[in-house]
């Protein structure tokens, strides 16, 4: 988007001095822009714009047939499929079932992210290269690995820790939303660590020197000057995570495998997928795009909030 | 108007007669007959399947068909992937010429158009006289001049049990359900579990009701019933709800490690499934080599025989394929030629859906694995013990899922498996209406 925006700028300003050979330069310029942008832009619309145009297109469509094996055929239905997904209870208890999941560990994710990073940027930690390595290399481990790490370490009857699983049911109803969630945490904690790690970084020193000058231990400095500085990073990394909550997929289809207690309507992606294999696409594509909307909405009002929330 | 007219009661009278049949208007439209041809030069062929070993017995047509290669895809069991694949190649147009599709899948593929029909190929029609009666009726779906797939397997049912536990327990081999409780209550004070219930994979609970002679689905020629919630359903329902609920079955998901483990350390006495799960035992629980036996299914009835079917699949020619000729050709070699099926028996321990196929030297062998007894003669009684008219409905992909999640909810305590029954009956009239296929409400 800002390419776009710039680029009638810098177009119209020397054109405007009226020079014909400035003119031929900003024609030029935008030959270049258009040959560096056209990669993008293929890909953009390959995998990004097209696909989402074609559920969206698929989404209005239902089928029409004579008798059960009648030659089928997709008519445009307006928004049947989108009263379907209104009406369609699973699908709200999925999103019900995720959003639960998020307020619960989303801040415990970034909590943890946050006093990592604030450790690792403290003076007073030694061998900060190594935690920082060590912190961040559970999200070099695939998340399907992972899932199926935590699968067998859960497991009831296959685990090392036999003793434990078999006391404290892990897989069951009532855990297994939240052994979910300590996998989803051990995998994205360093990586979000590593964001928020970053922005502290980029404080400059002299804040710091300020702070001590007035006499601040590290804790006042960390309560006062850096986390109130790495909000903006602590917003993406909760938005980020929003948005992943919403789309899991991969570890409660791997823990499908361990235990029946995760269903086919699990998650909304988890649902959309059990839809597609009906196969009903068309019912699975409003489901995509309703979750794509109440993702965006999501995101929108927690940025919204938090922007309200740092200028005040 | 005449000739929809015409087709319709042909329908009708189809439906009269056989038990899964079409209310479409016709069999055209598929442009059968008569333009089935060999192709020019030589051909490749993909085939995906998820039978243990299926590679040997294609390597076999291989060595003897060098101008038609026959490309071997192994992927999950159908409802674990395999299908969902088939759906999303067949909607891009680029599915493999061949697929294996069980049985209870044939609707759901026919609905989506997904199968070639290969009447008019060479030699196709004339196999129907090798074939075990019902397993023809359910790749013709009962229309004439079209045949959907070819026959590869049965899954008659019967109870395999660890007979050296049993012996040592001293209990007797229960021949009948209610014998089989008092068993599990013996076992659950030996601190095993009498089995486990696959409250995941649905194909068993359906073979269960297959056995008491109940129906989930029926069609009479104009629009499908949907039963799942019948007399029998429930009646199966209730036995498996007070199992559970007296912790005397175990509930590992079916097809995992855990459910494995559980077999191969001696914590699950016995289970009852199809021929097939022969190869699923022998694999997966190797440490109790020798100590299993297989016995008839138990019964509702004191000195019945009834016996339910799991499972059993088809070879299919996939729509799209460039060389329907070949590729039936190669379906009908790979499940009526004696080396075929002797191959297949071999590594994946599977029971042929011919005639003549069950006679083949290798179904009088005794098997090492279960100490040496019999095994394919306890099946092939409980093959003439099937009721042949089981319907499938056009959508088992979404009746499984539904059922199976409810099945979980009843597990975890909410709910039971009478409960999930009434709301897969109404989940599935929905999936049918969504679908545009009649059903009545």
């Amino acid at each position: 988007m800002t390419t776009t925006t710039r680029s009638p700028q810098t177009g119209a300003s020397p054109a405007r001095k009226g020079g014909a050979k400035q003119a031929s330069k900003a024609v030029r310029h935008r030959g270049a822009l258009a040959f560096f942008l056209a990669p993008f832009g293929v890909l953009f619309a390959l995998f990004y714009v097209i696909p989402i145009g074609y559920a969206v297109y698929q989404s209005t469509l239902v089928v029409e047939r004579d008798g059960t094996f009648g030659a089928a055929r997709q008519v445009f239905g307006g928004f049947s499929q989108y009263i379907s997904v209104f009406e369609n209870e699973a699908f709200w208890q999925s999103i019900s079932r995720v959003m639960l999941f998020g307020v619960v560990q989303v801040p415990i994710m970034l909590g943890i992210a946050l006093i990592l990073a604030l450790l690792l940027d403290s003076p007073l930690v030694r061998g900060t290269k190594f935690f920082r390595l060590a912190f961040f290399a559970p999200y070099a481990v695939p998340g399907v690995i992972a899932a199926i790490m935590w699968g067998f370490l859960y497991s009831p009857n296959l685990s090392p820790f036999t003793d434990l699983t078999r006391a404290v049911p892990f897989l069951s109803g009532e855990f297994v939303l939240w052994s979910i969630a300590n996998v989803v945490t051990w995998v994205y904690v360093g990586y979000n660590m590593l964001i928020i790690y970053s922005a502290l970084l980029a404080i400059p020193q002299e804040i710091y020197e300020a702070a001590r000058l007035d006499g601040a231990g590290q804790v006042r400095i960390a309560w006062s000057i850096k986390i109130p500085l790495v909000v903006p990073a602590l917003v993406l990394t909760g938005i980020f995570s929003i948005i992943g909550t919403l789309q899991l997929l991969a570890e409660p289809q791997v823990f499908r495998s361990f235990t029946s207690t995760v269903t086919s309507d699990f998650t909304p992606n988890l649902l959309i997928y059990s839809t597609a294999s009906v196969p009903n696409v068309s019912l699975a594509a409003a489901m995509s795009v309703v979750l794509a909307l109440a993702t965006f909405i999501l995101s929108f009002t927690v940025l919204k909030l938090t922007q309200k929330r740092t200028q005040a | 108007m005449a000739i929809s007219r015409i087709a319709r009661a042909g329908a009708l009278a189809a439906a009269a007669t056989l038990a899964l049949t079409a209310c479409s208007t016709g069999t055209g439209g598929d442009g059968a007959s008569g333009d089935c041809a060999p192709s020019d030069g030589p051909v490749e062929l993909d085939f995906t399947s998820w039978l243990p070993g299926i590679d040997e017995a294609v390597a076999i047509w291989n060595e003897e068909n060098p101008d038609i290669q026959v490309n071997v895809q192994t992927g999950p069991n159908g409802l674990g992937g395999t299908y969902q694949n088939f759906f999303n190649q067949l909607e891009a147009g680029n599915a493999p010429d061949l697929g294996q599709i069980e049985y209870d899948a044939m609707p759901n593929f026919r609905v989506q158009d997904g199968l070639e029909n290969i009447a008019a190929c060479e030699g196709i029609l004339e196999a129907e006289s090798q074939f075990v009666d019902w397993t023809w009726s359910q790749v013709t779906f009962g229309e004439e001049d079209a045949v959907y797939a070819i026959p590869q397997d049965t899954g008659p049912m019967a109870m395999f049990y660890r007979a050296d536990l049993f012996e040592a327990a001293g209990i007797e081999v229960p021949t009948t359900w209610e014998e089989y409780q008092a068993a599990a209550e013996v076992i659950r004070g030996e601190g095993g579990y009498i089995t486990n219930f696959s409250q995941s994979d649905i194909n068993q609970f359906a073979g269960f009701v297959w056995q008491t002679g109940g129906q989930w689905f029926s069609n009479d020629g104009d629009s499908w019933q949907v039963n799942l919630e019948g007399e029998e359903s429930l009646m199966v329902a209730e036995y498996w709800q007070g199992l559970l609920e007296n912790d005397l079955v175990s509930a590992n998901p079916p097809w995992t490690d855990e459910w494995n483990a559980a077999f191969n350390n001696s914590e699950v006495w016995t289970w009852v499934s199809a021929v097939w799960g022969a190869n699923t035992i022998l694999s997966g629980a190797p440490d109790t080599a020798g100590n299993w036996a297989v016995a008839p299914m138990p019964q509702w009835e004191e000195g019945a025989s009834a016996a339910g079917n799991w499972g059993g699949s088809t070879t299919a020619v996939l729509k799209g394929s460039e060389h329907p000729y070949e590729a039936a050709q190669f379906a009908l070699w790979l499940n009526t030629d004696a080396d075929a099926l002797t191959a297949m028996n071999r590594t994946a321990q599977i029971y042929p859906a011919t005639i003549e196929g069950a006679n083949l030297p290798v179904f009088a062998e005794g098997v090492e694995f279960y100490g040496g007894q019999e095994i394919y003669q306890v099946f092939a009684e409980a093959g003439t013990n099937v009721d042949p008219n089981f319907v499938w409905g056009p959508t088992m992909t979404q009746v499984y899922n539904d059922v199976a999640d409810g099945f979980s909810g009843a597990i975890s305590g909410s709910g039971t498996l009478m409960d999930a029954l009434t709301a897969g009956q109404q989940s599935t009239i929905a999936a049918l209406q969504a679908a545009s296929i009649p059903v009545q409400e």
